[in-house]
């Protein structure tokens, strides 16, 4: 008899487990493989979920598609403090189109063009994660760099970097989409204001600190001022490279914001406390971090490359 | 040991070193070659394909022009003289390579007219957002920016690289910096064979040892390059260093009969 009952717990326990582990799961909408990516779209706890080889690109709530999404995506928004009017913005990298959503929705008037590489996740993108596009909207399926080589007649208020590559270990940035030569030739393509956001995964002072400070170099090798945002919900450091010479203090970004809110009167609430998360010192891992070049990256380390 | 076999073995080590260093030397050149290529060509997929396609087509070469060349010339000295202008070549990439590709990314870009799209949006932002709870929406702006987008300008065309070229370009950038060297190092293999043969007894023997040193230092080159080498080096360097190794190679060739001479006996042999 004694026997019986940790039995029958231990069985109603698989029984609980699997049955948690099934709504975490959640429902898979979508299993597809294109030449770079296993993609997969999942529904699970109300949210919409996008993963490339097994890492989470996009998050999406499935009532309001504007939410849910990962507060890094909202620092992209920062721009709009040097050019509250921009004309013209590039977002390399769509994934599932959060930032697409966003700008489509908050500002209707900026012309948007995304270059992705993978044309299937355009297609998961529009199919599954309300992405459109619009006379204001334009898909390039393109590698990036080549991308901004081959343009000669556009430039743009803002460039937006979210092309990262991922695999089960985790997301990489592509080397040529991190180096000197790169940020030389998107600022070319910038305006004189212009401003280019990049999303560096990692975090100040541990995992992936060596990347960060070096993003941070690199940045600085060829934009006059950097600036950067630590994201609250995940390892996120937004970085915001500026073009223009003039230093931000606590009274210009004061009438930075009061610029913008008269220009945009209908900002996202979340604007003004994403603002306030700015940070203009170097972070600390840079100051041993060395800059990436065409020449010299070192793959197992855009992870750790030292001074030279 | 007879002075005799001591010469004998020298000369199979050496003989050894060339077939593995060879195999070494041209996956070090595939791998940084990649990495090389991705600035200009991008990170895709097509850049291994025409890396791992312009180097086997390189091997076939080599192999069967090197053994042709090993039957004429039965001796080390000309494979020497291949080697130097391989790596002169490989030293003087970072030099030339640049350009050239620049040049094949420009040509093959069209201009593509811009094709009228049509707004496809189907349902207004707003509406998304009038089916929040009454909850969710607080700290969250319920209108969306209330401008319409205005009437754009007609565009002016994109420059773009069509499919075709996108799986192409890369394939010629490859072949133009990478298929000459890595021929003439595909040489080494049946030409280092044809030298240590003396007996047709010996070449099933002989030559699967040749193939595995080549290969098993291919093997080496790749793990070493792509774990190591290009954490620490520029592709600058690795280029130079390669370079190098090959001039090595060439002198290696060149001491080749003077340091380890065949012996008489093996002469007649070859001489058949």
């Amino acid at each position: 008899m004694a026997g019986i009952f940790p039995k029958q717990i231990g069985l109603s326990g698989v029984v609980l487990l699997l049955a948690l582990a099934w709504s975490v799961q959640g429902q898979v909408r979508l299993r597809t493989s294109s030449a770079y990516n296993q993609i997969t779209v999942e529904d699970a706890g109300g949210y919409r979920l996008l993963r490339f080889n097994g890492s989470m690109e996009t998050r999406m709530w499935l009532p309001n598609p504007l939410f849910g999404h990962f507060e890094y995506t909202e620092y992209f928004q920062m721009p709009l403090l040097f050019n509250p009017k921009p004309q013209r913005v590039l977002l390399m990298g769509l994934g599932g189109g959060s930032m697409v959503r966003a700008f489509q929705h908050y500002y209707p008037d900026i012309h948007l063009d995304t270059v992705e590489l993978d044309a299937k996740v355009a297609q998961v993108a529009k199919q599954f994660f309300h992405v459109k596009e619009t006379a204001k909207h334009k898909i390039h399926f393109s590698d990036g760099r080549q991308f901004l080589r081959l343009n000669k007649t556009r430039k743009y208020d803002a460039i937006l970097m979210d092309a990262y590559t991922s695999n089960q270990f985790g997301t990489h940035i592509p080397f040529h989409l991190a180096t000197k030569e790169f940020f030389a030739l998107a600022s070319e393509d910038l305006t004189k204001e212009g401003v280019l956001v990049f999303n560096v995964i990692g975090t100040y002072d541990d995992w992936r600190s060596d990347i960060v400070g070096s993003m941070y170099q690199t940045l600085k090798s060829v934009f006059p001022h950097v600036y950067h945002f630590q994201a609250s919900d995940t390892r996120n450091i937004v970085m915001l490279a500026v073009k223009s010479k003039e230093p931000l203090t606590s009274t210009t970004l004061k009438n930075k914001v009061a610029a913008l809110r008269a220009a945009r009167p209908k900002l996202p609430k979340f604007f003004g406390p994403r603002v306030a998360r700015i940070r203009a010192q170097a972070p600390k891992s840079a100051a041993n971090a060395g800059v990436l070049t065409d020449d010299f990256a070192p793959p197992g380390g855009l992870l750790k490359s030292k001074k030279r | 040991m007879s002075g005799a076999e001591l010469n004998t073995r020298g000369r199979q080590w050496a003989l050894g070193a060339l077939v593995f260093l060879g195999g070494f030397e041209v996956m070090v050149l595939e791998i940084v070659g990649a990495r090389f290529l991705q600035p200009f060509f991008g990170g895709s997929f097509y850049i291994w394909t025409s890396q791992i396609g312009v180097v086997m087509l390189a091997l076939a070469l080599g192999y069967a022009v090197g053994g042709r060349l090993a039957d004429r010339w039965q001796q080390a000295r000309p494979l020497g003289m291949m080697l130097v202008p391989a790596g002169i070549f490989i030293l003087l990439i970072p030099n030339f390579a640049g350009g050239m590709l620049d040049m094949i990314v420009d040509r093959y870009a069209v201009a593509v007219p811009v094709e009228a799209l049509a707004d496809t949006e189907n349902e207004p932002a707003s509406e998304l957002i009038a089916e929040l709870p009454a909850d969710f929406l607080q700290g969250a702006e319920p209108e969306a920016a209330s401008e319409t987008p205005t009437e754009t300008a007609p565009e002016e065309a994109w420059t773009e690289v069509p499919p075709f070229w996108q799986k192409m370009a890369p394939a010629l950038g490859s072949a133009v910096v990478f298929l000459l060297p890595c021929f003439l190092l595909a040489m080494i293999s049946p030409y280092i064979i044809r030298l240590a043969t003396h007996q047709v007894e010996e070449v099933g023997t002989l030559s699967g040892t040749v193939y595995a040193a080549s290969t098993v230092g291919s093997i080496a080159g790749v793990f070493i390059t792509a774990y190591v080498l290009l954490d620490h080096y520029s592709s600058t360097t690795l280029f130079r260093a390669t370079g190098w190794l090959t001039f090595g190679l060439a002198g290696l060739c060149f001491a080749l009969d003077i340091l380890w001479p065949e012996s008489s006996q093996n002469k007649s042999d070859s001489a058949e």
